[in-house]
């Protein structure tokens, strides 16, 4: 972890109460959500420039929304375990992982599956999971391992069980439990919309007002510090990084819920979209600070980027260039202005 | 016998603090001189300004040598901490940043190598060229770490604390590599707060005071009661320091009992602290008093021995079951384990009982957290904008409140205090004893684990720590002599230093 040298502030004094009140003002609003509001009000305006489609509710929540939403579950998986002061670069494996084990055994033999019940077949898949960020935490936070190394090998094997298990194939033919998540709509929203938007509140307030989520933060800002406040530092680690799990399965299962179908490549490549989102959104890739606001605002700004790429008719072969070219963008906006405002690093 | 370094009444000052006032000194070539005086005497100064990294405000430092006027090297200091690299081998450290070319500008190995052989061969270990640091036993490392400066061609070596970390035997073997390199003309200054190693190792000794050179002297006039009286100073030695009556010790049980403690540098320790009594523990580096702390408060497992809290024995090794059995600490530094940086004054005095302030839904009532704090914040008289400022943005005494005031907030039984006052002001460290005499008062056992004087001075009673052991428990009225003496183990001149590395009896 590197230390953060901490700037000294002279004493308050009388004279200095006008430049308090305005800390304070500025304090109230983090100011990573100041900086990524105007940006989004900006990338609105052109979208809607671009294409008067841009503005429809079906395009704001049928193709930004929803399909932010997959991205969404990991951010919040992947900032749990950031603010934590680790990472996981297995979640993408997990993605894939987790649904193509459940869709080959709740399959019908016809289609080559096992044809169990769906709920035996959560039975394994869950346990499954379990595992997988059991074994990423102890290997973390108990054999002090590197996390790089370990959640890439862990990346690599799961892959590779994905593909096995697959055996090739695609899985389409779901039963209709599997794809809910996918086409299931609540009070005429789809359910994917309602799992974004409460997933990042009830991460928001997990984070930021319960014991456990301060002693994340805590143990993110400063290992030693956390650990002589008499936090149990390597239990947490490894709930955060099954947690990660956890969550990377079910972004797995809404993606397959929205394609009606598991390929063996599913989830493969988003990590880094998923690291780009969370770091644009203020999450720090040192641990202990940054907030899940910030990291959803971060996720539907890249959903909004994408959305008027794909109106605005860019060639698909350049897609590709253009986002990693407007994240580059975006850090840098984000570097300016945290160098203006002296305050303007990411709260806890 | 010609003159190797003269420093001629050089002066320093960091704002209005004068560091070093006119002091002067000479070492002849060949000599090996003491550099001796308590924290804050000055030696850190004059060993920045001696190795050139900082420039004196008046006066000079001249390095002689036959026929040259000696270069930036003239002076190399081998500090107390490590400075190599540990998965590179003996001889890449000791070339380090200088590496012999081929006219390809290639590292020549073969000859990094052979002048690293060369180097170790003189203090006995040619062997260990080809080993990569991290291999090697602590005295290894420290011959390294020098040979690594003798490369360098220095015209003085300057030793910082060079026992540090090195056990008795490894130390006394170090003595005796030393001894052979001055033979072969090498001049030494010798920092050490380890009074009779310098009777081991030196033939002269400077005494820095308060900035001054106090005294210079052979050692063969001098005896160790000699040296600490000129460290402290007459007066202190004798009658000043603020000396105070001795409060009338306190009738009730102890509450915390330590007995037979043993631990990595702690051999067989009791202690017991009663309610009502602030008790101060100290040693030189190494002593083991830190290592002790550490037991206490369950920062490190005991190998033998037991602590009990209100008769009932402590989780040694486990902190959260330590707090939990009433004990609050701080952590002995405040910038790697003692606070979080992102986090607010309130959240970083109340991390070790975030629980207490869950409403019916589980969640963190912020409310109740500022008030508790607002609390905290007044009794330790902690200065910030509110209880939502960022812990980074204090001022460094602030910042140690914030800490010391989560050692109050589970209202412990026992409070153990490591180094309360590092690093902060004289009017934050008066707040910190106003604030730690008022909880003593109020019946708060307090341990004050610390080499601050000032910080003793707080105390009942001292309990001084020599080679893992108690040796000596001061009461008031006592003097800072009398602690610098008692630190080195009784102030007699018998060396306690035996070659084996096994302990002496006291």
């Amino acid at each position: 972890m590197s230390a953060v040298s901490p700037r000294k502030l002279s004493e308050p004094v009388a004279a200095a109460a006008p430049s308090h009140a305005a800390r304070r003002a500025r304090r109230s609003v983090d100011p990573v959500v100041l900086t990524l509001l105007p940006i989004i009000v900006i990338a609105v305006i052109v979208g809607a420039v671009v294409n008067p489609v841009f503005l429809t509710t079906t395009n704001i929540i049928d193709n930004i929304i929803t399909t932010s939403a997959v991205l969404g579950v990991l951010v919040i998986a992947e900032s749990l375990i950031l603010i934590g002061g680790y990472f996981d670069l297995s979640l993408e494996a997990t993605v894939g992982f987790a649904p193509m084990l459940l869709a080959v055994l709740v399959s019908s033999a016809a289609d080559a599956g096992l044809g169990l019940p769906f709920w035996a077949g959560l039975l394994i898949t869950i346990p499954a999971v379990l595992l997988i960020g059991l074994a990423n935490g102890l290997m973390i936070a108990k054999m002090k391992l590197n996390a790089f190394i370990v959640t890439l090998a862990m990346l690599i094997l799961l892959q590779g069980l994905t593909i096995g298990l697959s055996g090739g194939q695609t899985f389409a033919m779901l039963p209709k439990a599997m794809t809910y998540l996918g086409d299931g709509v609540i009070l005429g929203l789809p359910v994917q919309a309602w799992i974004f938007v409460l997933a990042f509140a009830a991460a928001y307030v997990f984070m930021k007002f319960t014991p456990t989520g301060r002693s994340i933060y805590a143990m993110g800002g400063n290992l030693e510090a956390a650990r002589a406040a008499g936090i149990r530092t390597t239990r947490l680690t490894i709930g955060v990084v099954v947690a990660g799990s956890l969550l990377a399965a079910l972004a797995g299962l809404m993606l397959t819920g929205r394609i009606a179908s598991v390929t063996a490549n599913q989830g493969s490549g988003m990590i880094f979209t998923v690291f780009a989102a969370a770091v644009i959104g203020g999450i720090s890739l040192n641990g202990g600070r940054g907030n899940l606001i910030g990291a959803g605002l971060g996720v539907i700004l890249l959903g909004i980027i994408q959305n008027i790429l794909t109106l605005s008719n860019v060639p698909s072969f350049w897609i590709n260039a253009a986002y990693g070219a407007i994240i580059l963008a975006a850090l840098l906006i984000g570097w300016v202005s945290t160098q203006r405002f002296p305050g303007g690093r990411a709260a806890a | 016998m010609p003159e190797a370094i003269v420093v001629d009444q050089v002066s320093k000052a960091f704002g209005p603090t004068l560091a070093l006032s006119a002091v002067s000194l000479t070492v002849n070539r060949g000599e090996s001189r003491a550099l001796i005086g308590k924290n804050g005497a000055g030696k850190s100064t004059l060993m920045s300004i001696l190795t050139g990294l900082s420039q004196p405000d008046s006066g000079s430092v001249q390095v002689l040598a036959e026929g040259d006027a000696g270069g930036a090297s003239a002076v190399g200091c081998v500090y107390q901490r490590s400075t190599l690299i540990p998965a590179a081998t003996a001889a890449e450290n000791i070339a380090l940043a200088r590496f012999p070319r081929s006219r390809a500008g290639l590292i020549r190995w073969p000859e990094v190598r052979r002048q690293a052989t060369e180097l170790l061969a003189e203090w006995e270990y040619a062997d260990l060229a080809g080993t990569p640091v991290e291999q090697l036993e602590p005295l290894e490392r420290k011959v390294v770490e020098i040979c690594r400066v003798l490369s360098q061609g220095p015209r003085v070596l300057l030793l910082d604390e060079p026992t540090a970390g090195l056990d008795r035997g490894a130390s006394q073997r170090l003595f005796g590599h030393i001894e052979r390199a001055r033979a072969r003309g090498v001049t030494i200054i010798y920092v050490s707060h380890h009074l009779h190693e310098v009777f081991e190792v030196c033939d002269s000794v400077t005494v820095l005071r308060d900035g001054r050179a106090v005294l210079t002297e052979q050692l063969t006039r001098m005896t160790v009661p000699d040296l600490v009286d000129a460290m402290v100073g007459e007066a202190a030695a004798t009658a000043g320091g603020g000396l105070r009556a001795a409060r009338p010790e306190s009738a009730r049980p102890p509450v915390l009992v330590a007995s037979g403690v043993t631990a990595p540098k702690v051999n067989g320790v009791d202690l017991a602290l009663r309610p009502g009594e602030c008790v101060g523990l100290t040693g030189l580096d190494g002593a083991g008093h830190m290592q002790l702390a550490e037991v206490l408060t369950g920062q490190r497992p005991a190998e033998a021995g037991t602590v009990t809290l209100d008769g009932r024995p402590l989780p040694l090794g486990d902190i959260r079951g330590c707090i939990e059995a009433g004990i609050g600490f701080t952590p002995e530094d405040r910038h790697t384990s003692g606070y979080v940086p992102a986090l607010s004054v309130a959240e970083n005095a109340t991390l070790n009982i975030m629980p207490r302030f869950a409403n019916g839904f589980r969640l963190i009532s912020g409310k109740k957290r500022d008030a508790f704090y607002s609390r905290l914040a007044g009794e330790w008289n902690i200065k910030a904008y509110g209880a939502a400022q960022p812990t980074e943005e204090l001022s460094g005494g602030n910042q140690q409140k914030v800490v010391l005031a989560r050692s109050v907030a589970a209202d412990p039984k026992v409070l153990v205090l490591v180094n309360p006052t590092a690093g902060v002001d004289v009017s934050a460290k008066n707040s910190i004893y106003t604030t730690i005499e008022a909880l003593r008062a109020d019946g708060q056992a307090v341990l004050i684990v610390t080499t601050d004087d000032a910080d003793l001075e707080v105390c009942d009673r001292v309990v001084v720590m020599v080679h893992g052991e108690v040796s000596a428990e001061l009461r008031h009225p006592f003097t800072e002599g009398m602690i610098a003496a008692a630190v080195q183990g009784g102030g007699t001149t018998e060396p306690d230093l035996l070659p084996s590395g096994e302990e002496d009896s006291q």
